[in-house]
């Protein structure tokens, strides 16, 4: 659950509608408005890294810029895909390897800008995904059950 | 249905169907960013001005990012003697926009290559303000300069000389001079409807806590070498700095005397140009108080209050103005106006903006609401609680809100602004001139607090 909503997440923004105040009957002319901001989520809003953290990357030398546009591109679909993969028990070892390579990729592009407590943050979920490799044999709920993964 | 016999094609399997769907909706998820991002328009060349930054820091991102949404820019150059900020800000150009701004580390440099800009934003250091925007100006630019505009009043008066020397333009980035809510509450409210009746006292402050004040720090690696310190100014030879200290007055200017005017200029330009810009004038006299209290190594004052005198049209008025460096309680940043039927107290966000009417002594202001000048708000607290002593206590005035916002970034409107003015649309709503019209009191509240005096203003102290 926690992938998928991260990957749900980069597609989350603001809409903002603002309109023209009134007063004494006709619109104002200093520009004031009434503004209401919904929060949702479009194809439009995706940032797969956010837009504070791709400046830092695209400064970074070990980044390359077509890299970067690739990962920013696959990561949210990445962690929905995983996640539901996850979830749903398919190609559970498989999954669960990508998932912790796709956890370690973001620790390493963390600890490259100095975000340490980020790192620290990521480290407990590759925690969680080894204990989890670890336990896969007893998953009953595996879909790929003859050509296990 | 077609989707349906496909499924059932020999050597397709149901396992088949559902890992082929999947990678294909995936496959489309991950196209779809690209496929909008195509769509954006762009616009006519001839329309286009052509920007450049000098100086890439906090402030800078703070500017661009209200500068994105103004149509017909080209963001041509940035320039940072910092290497790690140029590439931030080439990036953020690059990520947004998809072109590639050119990259420098001198100003020098970049005015005398960058031929086709029009206009340059100057977010550096206050001490590099002046330098920066008459250089700028000399090399026939339109200049967009934060305040304050130096950090001394001679740099300040430099700009102003170079403004109308090439006659090119030089807005002041005091950006409330812009916001729709500052000038509907000066033309509308205070001139035009007089909801204040007569202002006779003026209150600002911006309270900040330690922790946002604590010096800047970041990893010495990504900072210039000394070198690159002592060629811009951060010291001199003489001061024998370590590279520590060197490295400290680089990230925290706003500490130091010759670099920075401190807390009252760079927190207190704002508001105390409002006073002054709500007054119609400078004030007369300036009297202060300040100290390193909290912060005993800074040379500027941590804390500082001060009080200006004013003669206004309607008669003397007086405002006080306190920055704090060690407490944000009190609510934040905000300007008062107080007056004997009512109160406006206004402020660059919307939640600290409150209007009041004087119970009692202030004509109705039902009218008002009911034309839309003004909307009402939730009451304020009641005089004759258990803790009020009724004799003393005056009756508690009726809470009133500004009819509308303003929902953009707060910069924007001052930026659209300068940009409106060169393409000939519009005139600048805070020139060089009148910045410093206003900022040059300003200029005189340190030397009050040191000296422990009243400093009468006078033509001396305030000529631009």
């Amino acid at each position: 659950m926690r992938a998928i909503l991260s990957g749900v997440e980069k597609y989350a923004g603001t809409s903002t509608s603002s309109s023209p105040v009134s007063i004494d009957g006709a619109v104002n002319s200093y520009g004031l408005t009434d503004a209401t901001s919904v929060k949702v989520y479009t194809l439009a809003n995706y940032h797969g890294v956010p837009k504070a953290l791709y400046d830092k990357f695209l400064a970074e030398p070990l980044i390359p810029d077509w890299g970067l546009k690739i990962y920013d591109l696959i990561l949210g679909p990445a962690f929905i895909a995983l996640g539901i993969a996850l979830l749903i028990g398919f190609a559970t070892r498989f999954t669960l390897f990508a998932m912790g390579l796709l956890y370690t990729s973001l620790t390493v592009g963390l600890i490259l800008i100095n975000e340490s407590s980020g790192v620290a943050w990521l480290a407990i979920h590759i925690a969680l995904i080894a204990l989890m490799l670890f336990q896969v044999k007893h998953n009953k709920i595996e879909l790929t059950g003859k050509w296990k993964l | 249905m077609e989707t349906v016999i496909h499924s059932h094609e020999p050597g397709l399997t149901r396992r088949d169907f559902l890992i082929k769907s999947t990678l294909a909706g995936a496959g489309l998820v991950l196209g779809a960013p690209s496929i909008l991002k195509a769509v954006g328009g762009a616009e006519a060349p001839s329309n286009m001005i052509n920007v450049g930054f000098i100086g890439c820091g906090k402030q800078h991102e703070v500017v661009f990012n209200a500068m994105v949404n103004i149509p017909g820019l080209r963001y041509t150059a940035v320039c940072d003697i910092m290497k790690d900020r140029v590439g931030a800000a080439y990036g953020r150009i690059r990520s947004r926009f998809g072109y590639d701004p050119k990259r420098y580390i001198d100003a020098a440099d970049m005015l005398e290559k960058e031929k086709d800009l029009h206009a340059v934003i100057v977010t550096t250091p206050d001490f590099w303000h002046a330098p920066h925007t008459v250089m700028s100006l000399q090399a026939g630019k339109h200049v967009y300069c934060e305040k304050m505009m130096s950090n001394s009043i001679e740099g300040a008066r430099s700009m102003v000389k170079a403004m109308d020397e090439t006659g090119k333009l030089c807005q002041i980035g005091h950006q409330r001079r812009s916001n729709p809510r500052y000038i509907y509450t000066l033309k509308e409210l205070i001139q035009r409807h007089k909801i204040c009746g007569r202002i006779i006292n003026a209150n600002a402050h911006w309270n900040r806590a330690v922790s946002s004040s604590r010096d800047i720090t970041v990893p010495a690696k990504i900072l210039p070498d000394k070198g690159t310190l002592l060629k811009y100014g951060f010291g001199r030879e003489g001061q024998n700095l370590t590279d520590e200290e060197l490295q400290r007055r680089f990230l925290n200017w706003r500490l130091y005397k010759d670099l920075s005017g401190g807390p009252i200029s760079d927190l207190g330009a704002h508001q105390i140009d409002i006073f002054n810009w709500f007054f119609g004038g400078p004030p007369k006299s300036v009297i202060a108080s300040g100290g390193c209290d909290y912060f005993k190594d800074r040379e500027h004052f941590d804390n500082v209050m001060c009080i200006f005198d004013y003669d206004t049209p309607e008669g003397g008025a007086r405002a006080f103005y306190q920055v704090l460096t060690t407490t944000s309680a009190g609510g934040g940043y905000a300007e008062s106006f107080m007056g004997t039927d009512g109160t406006i107290e206004i402020s660059e966000r919307s939640a600290y903006t409150k209007i009041y009417r004087e119970s009692g002594s202030a004509p109705s202001w039902e009218p008002l609401v009911q034309q839309g000048w003004l909307k009402k708000a939730a009451a304020a607290g009641p005089a004759d609680s258990s803790d009020a002593i009724a004799s003393y206590a005056s009756a508690a005035p009726e809470a009133f809100a500004l009819p509308g916002d303003l929902n953009e970034p707060p910069h924007q409107p001052h930026l659209a602004n300068f940009f409106a003015a060169i393409r000939g649309e519009a005139k600048l709503n805070c020139d060089a001139r009148e910045a410093l019209e206003s900022e040059a009191p300003i200029y005189w509240v340190n030397p009050a607090a040191e000296r422990n005096e009243i400093i009468k203003l006078t033509e001396e102290h305030l000529h631009t």
